[in-house]
């Protein structure tokens, strides 16, 4: 009896935990993006930022932001770098090719016109690369607020197992 | 020891702890199924393809089970399976304690404020099976809708 009624309490439980996850805005994905463990190494430390810049996150971090959806990825690298693997749904802003000018507009444009208040993640290639300082603190210049650094960057991100986005094959 | 066990009012006791504790317990997985799903994550225990599935489920059955507990609703099943997550807990908090995993809990709460140590968790599942495993061997039918 015990294990029937243990089996029925399960199966609503079922009904309702995945039903409600069908019909609520802030859902989350069936089968999240967490990564495999066991790597060896362990995450990237930041260091501390400068006062006034952005501040760093961990692969922890980016990894719960990327879950739940809501965070924009900026990789800042070049755009071949970008083609041969990124952060999945990631918007591509090269550093080093930065118009001349006022960037509020190519920015407005990269973005598709988000608010200023968005929450936004910026990365290049790992922790040797200023590429994602540098534009971050671009961003925060033409007023966007809330931003940080993903300083382990698409490295960190491949060697931790997580999923890459992928447009050309490009050999090692 | 058996008439202890069996002592109504320690039964109904027993029921009314550990079920307020579960309900508690499920509020904030409901709430924020993400933050639960990171929690289990952080464990490094589950296969990361489940660990979304078992984020949405295991609340439900927190809350359900605690309610019948409370209510001596599904009687059974609920102690049966309240007894099931207090040992995986306690595996699970145990093996973060042994792995020496800096981790929070959440059990009660995810991060911020609050914030429980794996080791806190361990140590504070102990009474809790003791409570769980009393309510499972316990005769006492009392104050219960089952029996109605």
């Amino acid at each position: 009896m015990a294990i029937k009624q243990a089996f029925y309490i399960l199966v609503i439980s079922a009904v309702i935990g995945f039903g409600l996850n069908l019909v609520r805005a802030d859902r989350i994905p069936w089968v999240g993006q967490w990564r495999t463990l066991h790597t060896g190494e362990g995450p990237v430390k930041p260091p501390d930022p400068e006062p006034g810049d952005p501040p760093f996150v961990t692969i922890d971090q980016a990894q719960l932001e990327f879950n739940s959806g809501g965070t924009i990825f900026v990789d800042a690298r070049d755009p071949e770098e970008f083609d041969c693997g990124t952060i999945p749904g990631s918007v591509s802003i090269p550093f080093d090719y930065l118009p001349e000018g006022a960037l509020a507009p190519f920015f407005d444009s990269c973005f598709g016109g988000i608010p200023y208040d968005s929450r936004i993640i910026v990365f290049c290639s790992g922790d040797e690369c200023d590429l994602s300082i540098h534009l971050a603190r671009n961003l925060q210049a033409e007023g966007y607020t809330d931003l940080a650094i993903f300083f382990g960057g698409a490295r960190e991100w491949e060697r931790f197992g997580l999923p890459m986005e992928r447009r050309v094959e490009c050999g090692e | 020891m058996r008439r202890i066990i069996d002592n109504d009012y320690l039964t109904v006791i027993s029921r009314l702890v550990v079920g307020v504790t579960f309900i508690w317990a499920s509020v904030y997985k409901i709430a924020d199924p993400l933050s639960f799903a990171n929690a289990i994550w952080n464990y490094h225990l589950a296969p990361s393809s489940l660990i979304n599935i078992t984020s949405l489920l295991m609340p439900w059955v927190e809350l359900l089970a605690g309610i019948g507990l409370i209510l001596g609703l599904f009687y059974r099943g609920s102690i049966l399976l309240i007894n099931l997550m207090t040992i995986l807990f306690l595996i699970a908090l145990g093996s973060a304690v042994v792995r020496g995993l800096d981790i929070d809990c959440g059990c009660f709460k995810a991060g911020g404020s609050g914030k429980g140590s794996a080791l806190e968790g361990f140590l504070r599942d102990i009474p809790l099976l003791a409570l769980t495993l009393q309510l499972w061997f316990s005769r006492s039918r009392k104050w219960m809708i089952d029996r109605a």
